[in-house]
């Protein structure tokens, strides 16, 4: 195994993150490379979470673009400060009657909001971390001008000029899969599927995770929500939902499952209507046997 | 890799030279998540990436790895005929019965096609009128902003933009209102034996869309699903009937709807969005498991924005929709029309606008 992969794996799991190799090897050829890493996953598999734990071990700073149906441009990398520059012109106008030097006037860096995808370019304390968050949430025409920007780190705004990075970021994409990522820019990236975890590792998650919480009821915990897993359900239960659910029984000083502790918390780890109706006192009592055994 | 299949493009292989110094060589496992992650293989494609894998670099027990089927082989038994005025779709040769379930035999597979009684002309003719419905059926507005003339919100950059000119007097608001976004459908038709008669309207419906829209999957079921959107290639009808028939397994046959819709679900989930119409083309006699299918349904209502489902039999008024499969299917639907010929395609769209 390669040590540089070891380290990075190592230092996540400090940092609360356990990945398997496989992740830590995305990761370190992601880094290497110089390439965006495309994560993919069920939800609450921890997608979002690899990207904040990169910038904690590369100690620099999360930027985050969160991707929904009619993200456009404009909102991703800058926007004017209209505002500011109407003021702006109405006080030069008794004084500048040049219109060029008016135009210098209004459109310098200051009054420049940056967005999301700017700040990451122009960001000149070293290269940050980009998360790109539920790229599927996005239309198709966004990931077209997402590829332009990925490709070049460098983004063109007409009044201005070509701003360049100075720093080639480390871009992370997420993808719930809802949609399909076009091929082209699936090309660009890295891949990286991050399935459930094994038992071990969401023991290990766990105990992480949740202060209080004893190796036996964490295995406990982990056998139950695995099974969970199991069973043909709408909304699988990620690790985010047996982490929120091992925190409530903490905190409601729950050490043990049994049938009454479970169907008060149960609506932490199952988020639909029809697999809490279908997840019945019966269904319980047997997933409660098989979290006991062994 | 390519030859079973996972699409592997030469930026892939690049990428994969780039990453291999990187990883210890020693390692087999590393070298193996090590070319997972750089050649982009999707996780549907793990399982073949790792039997390739290990027949390539040997170690593990071998597994044989089945070749890919070539379609056009395996149904030696039917041949498709040009008349010079229609195609016709004839038996070859005798060929052994395979089962003894009466929906599933061989022999229903010998049975003459409706299309034989279409020609190439009226299925152009009927192509460009279902063009225009394919196109009503689909289109929606987008939730993205592009500038319009007319009434909108006010777009403040460009509003501000033109204001220059007239020392930042905005005498002209500039607007945006929700584009008209491209649609995407899916169509899923039934080619089992009950559905014979009317599989020539559905097919001259997936060129149609094929031929409107630029986003269409289609897929064809029966007791299993295949994916044929490759073979309904705008302009080269003759070749597609005929791959069409030859690539899809038990034509003619009987149907498990439930079985077929539950696995589009699962494998296909990147196919149905919010912008996506899914269109179910069945008589909903199903073989299968009702259960299965009401759990598809739900899970399609849920992630499309429209379902809806085109019964042949509901153009008999003596019809109701009682046989099983329908029932558990009708909650989700949300447009049932019959579809059994054109009119009844043109009511359903007026229906929908």
């Amino acid at each position: 195994m390669n040590e540089e992969i070891r380290a990075l794996q190592a230092a996540m799991e400090r940092d609360g993150y356990v990945a398997e190799r496989s992740i830590a090897t995305a990761v370190y050829l992601a880094k290497e490379l110089s390439k965006p890493l495309l994560v993919e996953g069920d939800a609450g598999v921890g997608k979002t979470e690899l990207a904040k734990v990169i910038s904690r071990v590369l100690e620099t700073e999360l930027i985050r673009l969160q991707c929904y149906e009619g993200l456009d441009a404009n909102t991703a990398l800058y926007e004017w400060n209209y505002q500011r520059q109407l003021l702006r012109l109405r006080i030069a106008e008794r004084e500048v009657h040049d219109p060029k030097a008016l135009e210098e006037l209004i459109f310098g860096r200051e009054y420049l909001l940056e967005r999301p995808l700017l700040r990451a370019i122009t960001r000149s304390a070293g290269a940050p971390v980009l998360l790109i968050d539920e790229l599927d949430r996005a239309d198709d025409g966004f990931e077209a001008f997402l590829l332009e920007v990925l490709s070049d780190f460098q983004v063109t705004v007409p009044e201005l000029g070509t701003i360049k990075a100075e720093h080639t970021p480390y871009v992370v994409l997420t993808s719930n899969r809802t949609r399909e990522i076009g091929d082209a820019l699936r090309r660009r990236c890295l891949y990286l599927y991050i399935e459930h975890p094994s038992l071990d590792k969401e023991v290990r998650i766990l105990r992480g995770r949740v202060p209080g919480l004893d190796e036996h009821f964490a295995r406990t915990i982990a056998r139950f929500v695995q099974a969970l897993r199991l069973r043909e359900l709408r909304k699988l239960p990620g690790v985010a939902e047996s982490i929120d659910w091992a925190r409530a029984l903490v905190r409601l000083h729950l050490d043990r499952l049994d049938e009454e502790s479970v169907r008060v918390t149960l609506g932490c780890l199952l988020k639909d209507e029809q697999d809490l109706k279908e997840t019945d006192e019966q269904v319980v009592a047997e997933l409660l046997t098989r979290a006991a055994a062994n | 890799m390519r030859e079973h299949g996972i699409r592997v493009s030469l930026s892939d292989e690049i990428d994969a030279a780039a990453a291999l110094p990187l990883v210890d060589l020693f390692d087999r496992s590393e070298v193996r998540t090590g070319l997972r992650i750089a050649l982009k293989v999707p996780h549907e494609a793990w399982a073949m990436f790792d039997r390739l894998f290990d027949e390539y670099w040997g170690g593990a027990p071998e597994v044989p790895i089945p070749p890919a089927s070539n379609p056009t082989e395996r149904r030696g038994a039917l041949q498709w005929r040009w008349d010079g005025t229609r195609v016709r779709l004839e038996a070859q040769s005798e060929q052994p019965s395979g089962g003894d379930v009466p929906g599933y035999s061989p022999e229903q597979l010998l049975r003459r096609k409706p299309f034989d009684r279409i020609s190439e002309k009226e299925l152009k003719n009927i192509e460009r009128l279902l063009t225009r419905l394919a196109r009503r059926l689909a289109t929606r507005r987008s939730r993205r902003l592009v500038p319009t003339s007319s009434r909108g919100l006010v777009d403040l950059r460009r509003s501000f933009r033109s204001a220059l000119g007239s020392h930042g007097e905005m005498l002209r608001l500039a607007r945006r209102a929700r584009a008209l976004e491209e649609p995407r459908v899916v169509l899923l038709f039934d080619t089992s034996g009950s559905m014979d008669p009317h599989t020539r309207f559905h097919l001259a419906f997936a060129f149609a869309l094929r031929r409107a829209i630029r986003r269409v999957e289609v897929f064809a079921f029966n007791t299993t699903l295949t994916r044929v959107s490759r073979d309904i290639a705008p302009g080269r009808i003759l070749r597609s009937l005929e791959e069409l028939a030859a690539s899809v397994p038990d034509w003619s046959g009987g149907t498990r709807i439930g079985q077929c819709l539950a696995q589009f679900v699962s494998a296909y989930p990147h196919l149905v969005g919010r912008d996506t119409t899914v269109v179910i083309v069945s008589d909903g006699l199903d073989l299968g498991d009702t259960a299965l299918l009401a759990g598809a349904m739900r899970a399609l209502h849920e992630r499309a924005r429209r379902l809806i489902w085109l019964n042949p039999l509901l153009g008999d008024v003596r019809y109701e929709p009682t046989a099983a499969g329908m029932r558990a299917a009708l909650p989700y639907v949300d447009h049932l029309a019959p579809g059994h010929d054109l009119e009844s395609l043109e009511r359903l769209a007026r229906l929908m606008n």
